[in-house]
């Protein structure tokens, strides 16, 4: 599969979520155009991503479920249970043909033609009638079951030319499969026999073959290896709600078959009843409430007042600190059995810090609810129509960075709603759709959360920007700066090109605050812009704030730490090279960076190393390299406000106290370069 | 590039079923007649797959199994060995000189090509 192919099929996930999303609330709210017009809009994008990445069976069908809601829009057809249970149904089918490896292509089409035979009897207008064919997942699930297989070769299978992994591979290719594998029996080097067989598999797999076709595949190695037949349930348990985890493939760790055993059971049953809910009773809420009851039962949690999580954190950072003591204590006593301990110590702070910080954190779309609400709202009060998107909602941000960056969020949406997007007008003129776009998204990158918001709109014209920088005194009229440096004045205090102040924005608070805002969490914000295309505004931001990976760093004898998240590389360098820089440019490895020589910037003389290492930090994105004296290592540190005195600096985002009790300040690289650059520029 | 595979049988309307499967199917063939004709092609090239017959005049199946299972850069190249349902004793034989899987005759090429699958991709 190629790599566009996969984009398309995480993003047709995405859209069957908000597809079911839609639905639900749909449900809730029969009437609702603008409901219909999303599920419109949803089959839309499926169709055409389908149609461009070789799903043309998704294409197609899309197309007949997009002919249902058309008619829906036109108001010609009115939104009924059987619909919303077609559109439930379909989405499930959808994903099933976008995840079909060729081993289900006959349910799939059968599957098909009994929706088709829905919607048509819905477009026919044939609604009240009873449906006749039985309900699709049953005929789906004819003669698929799901077997679990253990093989276990003996060391010597590959001494006749059989080659192991491509029985796995062919029984992989039976169905549907999960396969795990351990590598546990692999010997020391010393007793390692290259070709020998040391791993051995466990499988689950989904097929509609028979038993007598898995042993089938080993037919050649019936000697030479142990196969386990056992089957686990008679239907196919991929895609069950709640298998996944009992899925994940954990080298070494076996498949627990009776926790999947018990769930397909229990789902089973469930399915059952509310099958025979429906055929029973007609037009009842009944299976609803199962449908609810499935969900709940499913997802288990229990709601923890936030005190006791803060105070789960508190210790756990103190547990942090206290192990960085332990771990210098043993390395300076060397001694074998303590380092051992501390180590594996070390290992389970990590995971239980990992843990607790999963506590903690909540997913984007909890702001992401009040942002449709703006959305909807503004956009109609500056007469606008306005798609609001969200995607990768589920990301999850620590509490605290949350609350922080609902407010710079809201200003950058009411940004794009009041100045980026253009009246309906504008925009059929300009060859656009007449509802402009707006699409908020957020994922991981790294140790980040980044959320990008994205307007359609009219984009930012630099010549503009340029004109008022100039008309504000914020630059000198003959100023040579390049497109994106003038787009990135909008930063500067007090600046705002609207042509008239309005209602929404343009009130005196402008992007200066929003970057203010953002920065006083650890994040930087982004901004691009094409003119005529749109702006996206790009927010990045910490996991969590209150513990760092980080790198300790000395000068002159004393500990700095540099968030690990900034660096990109780090070069030893002769201190010769670095005194003989002109204008602070070096040259690594043939690529010239600027650089600032902490040394000097602190105004530290003394001692100077002969080697010193220059660390190429992001800055915006650019590298530019900090000198520090000699680096110590990886560092956990748990971040400590700095004391009232010290509010003030700004290059320092805080200290932490390290395992042997001394302080270290942490540097926040993105201001050391920002403040030093002011500095050099004034003298 | 395409893998090469050594039919190796006496009989040559299935040295010409086999090559012309095998070569429909992508594959490179040699054919050889017997044991001894079959020894010349382990000459250094690369053969990614011997399919033998087991019942072959100058030098059998069996033997030939063994030879190549002793000769250096050859010893782990995946051997089939064509047989019919009545033969299990031989099979066993086979097996224990090293032969990786087996073919059952007659055979379909369909089947041919199932059987070539489980041993080389």
């Amino acid at each position: 599969m190629d790599n566009f192919q996969r984009k398309f099929l995480e993003e047709a996930s995405d859209l069957i979520n908000q597809l079911e999303q839609a639905l639900l609330t749909l449900e809730q709210d029969t009437g609702n155009p603008e409901l219909v017009d999303s599920i419109f809009r949803i089959m839309h994008s499926l169709k055409g991503g389908g149609g461009m990445f070789g799903f043309d069976n998704v294409t197609a069908y899309t197309h007949k479920l997009e002919n249902m809601y058309d008619l829906v829009r036109q108001k010609k057809l009115k939104v009924t249970r059987e619909m919303l249970d077609i559109t439930f149904e379909s989405a499930d089918h959808i994903t099933s043909m976008l995840n079909d490896d060729g081993s289900k292509t006959a349910e799939i089409k059968k599957n098909e033609e009994i929706l088709n035979k829905r919607i048509d009897a819905i477009l026919l207008g044939d609604n009240s009638g009873e449906i006749v064919v039985s309900r699709a997942d049953e005929v789906t699930q004819v003669g698929v079951a799901t077997y679990y297989v253990k093989v276990k070769p003996y060391e010597h299978i590959q001494k006749n030319g059989t080659n192991p992994f491509f029985l796995i591979d062919e029984l992989v290719g039976l169905g549907q499969a999960k396969v795990n594998i351990f590598y546990s029996n692999i010997p020391d080097f010393e007793n390692f026999v290259f070709d020998d067989t040391y791993i051995w598999w466990e499988i689950v797999i989904s097929t509609d073959k028979n038993a007598d076709a898995i042993r089938d595949v080993f037919i050649f190695v019936e000697d030479d290896c142990e196969v386990t037949i056992e089957k686990l349930a008679d239907r196919d348990i991929f895609g069950l709600e709640g298998i996944e985890p009992l899925l994940v493939c954990r080298h070494d760790f076996p498949f627990d078959l009776d926790k999947i055993k018990s769930l397909v059971k229990a789902i089973t049953a469930l399915e059952k009843a509310k099958n025979e809910s429906v055929l029973k009773v007609k037009e009842n809420s009944g299976d609803e409430h199962i449908k609810k009851f499935a969900k709940e039962s499913s997802i288990s949690g229990i709601r923890v007042a936030s005190e006791k999580i803060d105070m789960l954190m508190n210790l756990v950072s103190e547990l942090i600190t206290t192990q960085a003591g332990l771990n210098l204590y043993a390395d300076r006593n060397k001694d074998a059995e303590l380092t051992r301990i501390a180590e594996s110590l070390e290992n389970i702070s990590r995971q239980l810090r990992d843990t607790a910080f999963s506590i903690t954190l909540i997913p984007i779309d909890y702001l992401v609810v009040r942002f449709r609400r703006l959305v909807r709202d503004l956009s109609r009060e500056v007469g606008k129509e306005i798609v609001f998107e969200a995607k990768g909602a589920e990301t999850e941000l620590d509490k605290t960075l949350i609350e922080g960056i609902s407010e710079p969020l809201m200003h950058i949406l009411r940004n794009s709603i009041d100045h980026g997007i253009e009246s309906a007008e504008e925009r059929v003129a300009a060859g656009k759709s007449p509802e402009g776009r707006i699409t908020l998204q957020a994922y991981y990158s790294g140790s980040q959360v980044v959320i990008a918001v994205t307007d359609d709109g009219a984009g930012m014209n630099p010549t503009k920007i340029k004109r008022k920088a100039i008309e504000k005194g914020l630059i000198s009229s003959d100023a040579q700066i390049s497109d994106k440096e003038i787009i990135d004045l909008i930063f500067m205090p007090g600046f705002s090109t609207s042509e008239q102040v309005t209602n929404i924005s343009g009130r005196g608070v402008g992007m200066d605050v929003v970057k203010r805002k953002v920065s006083d969490i650890r994040g930087t914000v982004q901004v691009s812009s094409q003119l005529g295309e749109g702006t996206t505004i790009t927010i990045k931001l910490p996991l969590t704030l209150s513990i760092i990976d980080g790198m300790l760093v000395r000068i002159a004898d004393v500990d700095y730490i540099i968030p690990l998240s900034v660096i990109d590389t780090i070069f030893a360098v002769e201190h010769s090279k670095i005194a003989a820089a002109f204008q602070n440019v070096i040259n690594i490895e043939g690529t010239q960076y600027p650089f600032y020589y902490l040394r000097d910037e602190f105004g530290i003389t003394e001692n100077v190393p002969e080697k010193e290492e220059v660390i190429m930090v992001k800055y915006e994105d650019r590298k530019i390299g900090i000198v520090v004296d000699n680096i110590t290592g990886e560092y956990q540190a748990v971040l400590k406000p700095l004391g009232k005195l010290y509010r003030k600096q700004d290059i320092f985002s805080g200290a932490s106290i390290l395992g042997d009790g001394t302080v270290a300040l942490v540097l926040d690289t993105h201001k050391v370069i920002n403040q030093f650059t002011k500095y050099n520029e004034l003298n | 590039m395409a893998k090469t595979i050594l039919i190796v049988d006496d009989s040559e309307s299935i040295r010409e079923v086999v090559n012309f499967t095998l070569q429909n199917a992508g594959f490179e063939v040699f054919a050889a007649g017997n044991g001894i004709e079959a020894q010349s092609f382990l000459d250094g090239r690369t053969i990614d797959l011997v399919i033998t017959d087991l019942h072959m005049p100058e030098m059998d199946g069996i033997e030939l199994i063994k030879y190549i299972r002793a000769t250096s850069g050859y010893s782990r190249v995946p051997i089939l060995f064509l047989t019919t349902e009545s033969q299990l004793a031989k099979k066993i034989e086979a097996k224990d000189a090293g032969a990786t899987g087996w073919i059952i005759k007659p055979f379909v090429p369909a089947k041919l090509l199932a059987a070539i699958s489980k041993v080389i991709r």
